[in-house]
């Protein structure tokens, strides 16, 4: 038990954990309307597209890259769903394999790019935002398409055992994430390059394979959460998912997904969906603007990728303290080496 | 003649401890001007935690630090540097997009107000790399310099803040080629006329040929200390080890079969492979010598499938191989261990076990997915069999011993059957003893019939592991022997450039 425990507090979804518990507190002691059944199926139905998408954040940052263009992938296949199902009628079960070939197509064309085209992808995922944003505009020359499908919404906001639908998938998906990071090669090649890219090649990984195939992952997913924009709201907009690639990205980093590659897992993302999307909740329930809201989402993420970035930093701090004191004793690894001087130590690397 | 002069940097039963262990346990060292005082112990004794206390990254919790006979207190390396303390570690603190000028006045450009005096600063650093005797354009951008002149800029850089009283060179030939290795100990020689040099290091042949004195540290302690001119190298290997080292190591004579395992037929690539034949046999350990830059690595390369062949071909068991990628030469059995095992080896963000299995994430998999539980089994056996540290298996790879963190990488290849392995560097900062331990696993995998490709800078290390020395010059094998049939003075005569009769 003890030893559980212990494995529990080391791992990376501790740290999230403690701050969801303590968003969740905060919530519940500031408003009595945050556990409303209807307020938490709310919260639950808004997080289920930001949590799908950064299951693609999550992958494509653990290979040290980033993906700027879910939320314009967002827009473009809520729109094409919208089309094809209002004016060119078609059937609904080929418009969802459609869309989901929509997001491989859109995948590779960032991943090719990405890896084989040498092109860094923060620059041309930024160019990619723009064009699909662009290309979703094209379809209707930006007019919304309202009333898609009656089966659309059931697709992806029925219940299946009384459990609303968005919340299987969410389960399911993360599942599977998890355990293709942990438990297949495929995800281990993964971690590999994003840890050491130039090791990677030296040992037969094809770097640019595992790249093309995140990005792909990234766009099947936002795809995903074009149906479900689409299905909750049963219309299409070039105007949905702006700004969904960041409230995404923060997710992954506020799991603790490392922005230099290769430390991050799927679970801790789902807690840093959880924390944005209910700190976004109560400060509806508080009435607070979207101006503030805006602001409030841009210092979380802040300070999301400052922990990342001095969490190894304010451990040096703290272990320089310690040693200073001089009784107390570190963990025995900081003893192995004492002069060993480990050239890429970011220090949050040991304490997961 | 210098032991009369008075010591500039002495220190005094100085202790440093760290949570569990003691790094520096009652050292004394005293530092003359005008004599090279060289440190060596194997990683772990406490060479750098004894250097950075001079330096003032580090402060001793017991002892003295004497500076001209004065105690002084190092709160921290500015007060280091403010008495002339000059510390100079293997990675390089030059802006690699800068001319070598800037970088010399990197936080002090001269000039008036926020102008900057370009003409000055030029002066400044032809000033300082003169006193070093070495010629480099301050204009060039140091980017474009090789690692060796890099190394120069570093020094002229801290040499030229003011007059130093004490240069601390901490492995500073690690990654050079014998002649810059040559060109670096001339620098040192000259600065050692006016001031104190402690210079660290693993390889005893180079620290016996530059220092008038050696330190022995082990444990934290100094252990012995020689005027270079009476002791020999297997002399400092022992007190090093302090055990009985043999004279230096020789591989057992056992005889190299005749079945070809891996052959390069004129084999040229783009990198700069100019035509290059070869044979591994089985069992069979195939030196390559040469300067860096010689081509040495690049033949690895192409062997291992990293860079494509422009022309040639390979065979491998005397079928033709074709190699577009690494992946392609892993499944033909072939390993590589990189020269830098930092860079191009290990993953940081991966526990030993992930990192052991993954160059054959097959053998630890049922379709595509793998078994944890068998992969940890592994590397404890691994763990077991390499004499890794206990428990290292549970430790960041970071925070290994770089002969610990070499057994990782070599225990990858293991993992992965390699059946011809190509060693680049295998022995490079690692201490004595791994060394030894990496001999003898080269031993154990030739009798095994592993085919191996050694690169190495060291050469009486390669002189005595190597069945066969092939010897590298510009991108083609200008000699090969075999082993007892080359000096050492022959090696390099044919390694440099200039007078070499081409025995090819």
């Amino acid at each position: 038990m003890r030893r559980v425990l212990l494995s529990v507090a080391r791992s990376q979804a501790a740290g999230p954990f403690l701050i969801l518990v303590l968003v969740v507190v905060a919530a519940t002691l500031t408003t009595n309307r945050f556990f409303d059944s209807q307020n938490l199926r709310n919260i639950g139905l808004e997080m289920a597209i930001i949590a799908i998408i950064a299951i693609g954040s999550t992958f494509v940052i653990l290979t040290a890259q980033i993906d700027l263009s879910p939320g314009s992938v967002v827009a473009l296949t809520s729109m094409t769903t919208a089309v094809l199902l209002v004016k060119h009628d078609v059937n609904l079960a080929v418009t969802i394999t459609l869309i989901l070939l929509l997001g491989v197509g859109v995948g590779l064309v960032n991943g090719f790019f990405c890896s084989y085209g040498r092109i860094p992808s923060f620059i041309f995922t930024l160019a990619t935002l723009s064009i699909f944003q662009g290309l979703a505009f094209l379809e209707t020359g930006g007019t919304p398409i309202f009333g898609l499908s009656p089966r659309l919404e059931d697709s992806f906001y029925g219940h299946l055992f009384g459990i609303p639908l968005p919340f299987v998938y969410v389960v399911v998906l993360y599942a599977v994430a998890w355990a293709y990071l942990r438990y297949t090669k495929g995800g281990r090649r993964i971690y590999a390059v994003g840890g050491n890219e130039a090791a990677a090649r030296l040992v037969g990984i094809k770097v640019n394979r595992v790249r093309m195939q995140v990005f792909v992952v990234a766009g099947v997913m936002s795809a995903l959460g074009g149906l479900l924009m689409s299905g909750q709201l049963n219309s299409g907009s070039p105007e949905y998912g702006r700004g969904f690639e960041l409230q995404a990205i923060a997710a992954a980093v506020i799991g603790g997904t490392s922005l230099f590659g290769g430390v991050g897992n799927v679970v801790a993302t789902l807690f840093g969906a959880l924390i944005i999307t209910i700190v976004q909740n109560v400060l509806n329930l508080h009435a607070v603007g979207t101006a503030w809201q805006n602001i409030t989402t841009g210092v979380i993420i802040a300070l999301a990728v400052g922990i990342d970035m001095w969490r190894g930093t304010l451990a040096r701090a703290v272990v320089s303290r310690w040693q200073g004191l001089g009784r107390l004793r570190a963990p025995e690894r900081v003893a192995v080496d004492a002069e060993a001087t480990p050239s890429i130590v970011p220090d949050e690397r040991v304490t997961r | 003649m210098s032991t009369a002069v008075e010591p500039v940097w002495e220190i005094r039963h100085i202790s440093k401890v760290f949570p569990g262990v003691r790094a520096v346990d009652g050292a004394s060292l005293v530092l003359r001007a005008g004599e090279v005082h060289a440190l060596v112990g194997e990683n772990g004794s406490g060479k750098s935690t004894l250097a950075k206390c001079l330096a003032g990254t580090y402060q001793p919790d017991e002892g003295e630090i004497l500076h001209r006979g004065r105690v002084v207190h190092l709160r921290d390396p500015n007060a280091a540097k403010a008495l002339g303390v000059a510390t100079f570690y293997q990675e390089l603190s030059l802006v690699p997009s800068l001319s070598v000028a800037e970088n010399v006045h990197l936080d002090r450009l001269p000039g008036r107000g926020a102008l900057v005096s370009w003409a000055s600063a030029r002066r400044g650093a032809l000033a300082a790399l003169s006193r070093l005797e070495v010629a480099i354009d301050p204009d060039r951008i140091v980017g474009d310099l090789s690692v060796a002149e890099q190394q120069l800029v570093e020094i002229a850089k801290a040499i030229s803040t003011g007059a130093i009283t004490l240069l601390i060179l901490d492995e500073p030939t690690a990654a050079l080629g014998p002649a810059d290795v040559e060109r670096l100990h001339r620098v040192v020689r000259v600065l050692a006329r006016d001031a104190a040099v402690l210079y660290i290091s693993h390889r005893l042949e180079e620290v016996l040929s530059v220092a008038a004195v050696v330190s022995v540290i082990r444990d934290g302690r100094i252990v012995g200390e020689h005027r270079t001119a009476d002791v020999s190298v297997p002399q400092v290997a022992r007190t090093i080890v302090g055990a009985e080292l043999e004279e230096y190591f020789r591989r057992g004579e056992a005889p190299v079969e005749e079945q070809r395992l891996l052959e390069a037929r004129a084999i040229r690539t783009k990198a700069g492979v100019r035509g290059v034949d070869l044979v591994v046999r089985r069992g069979e350990v195939l030196g390559l010598g040469g300067l860096i830059g010689s081509g040495r690595t690049e033949i690895a390369r192409a062997l291992f499938g990293v860079d494509r062949l422009s022309s040639g071909e390979l065979r491998l068991d005397g079928r033709p191989l074709q190699l577009r990628s690494p992946a392609d030469a892993i499944a033909a059995g072939i390993g590589y261990l990189a020269e830098n095992r930092k860079a191009d080896g290990l993953f940081f963000n991966l526990l030993p076990p992930p990192n052991i299995t993954i160059a054959r994430l097959e053998g630890i998999s049922r379709g595509p997915f793998m078994a944890l539980g068998r992969e940890r089994r592994r590397a404890r056996s691994f763990v077991r069999e390499l004499r890794l540290s206990p428990g290292a298996e549970h430790r960041n790879v970071a925070f290994l011993s770089g002969g610990n963190q070499q057994k990782i990488v070599l225990a990858r290849w293991l993992f992965a059957e390699a059946r011809v392995l190509i060693l680049d560097e295998p022995t490079q900062g690692i201490d004595v003893g791994a060394k030894r331990e990496v001999y003898d696993l080269i031993d154990e995998l030739t009798a095994r019939g592993v085919g191996i490709v050694l690169i190495s800078s060291d050469y009486p290390e390669l002189l005595s592991i190597s069945d066969r020395v092939a010897v590298v010059r510009a991108g083609r094998i200008v000699h090969t022997a075999a082993r007892g049939k080359l000096s050492q003075e022959e090696l390099i005569e044919l390694a440099s450039a200039g007078s070499v009769k081409d025995a090819a």
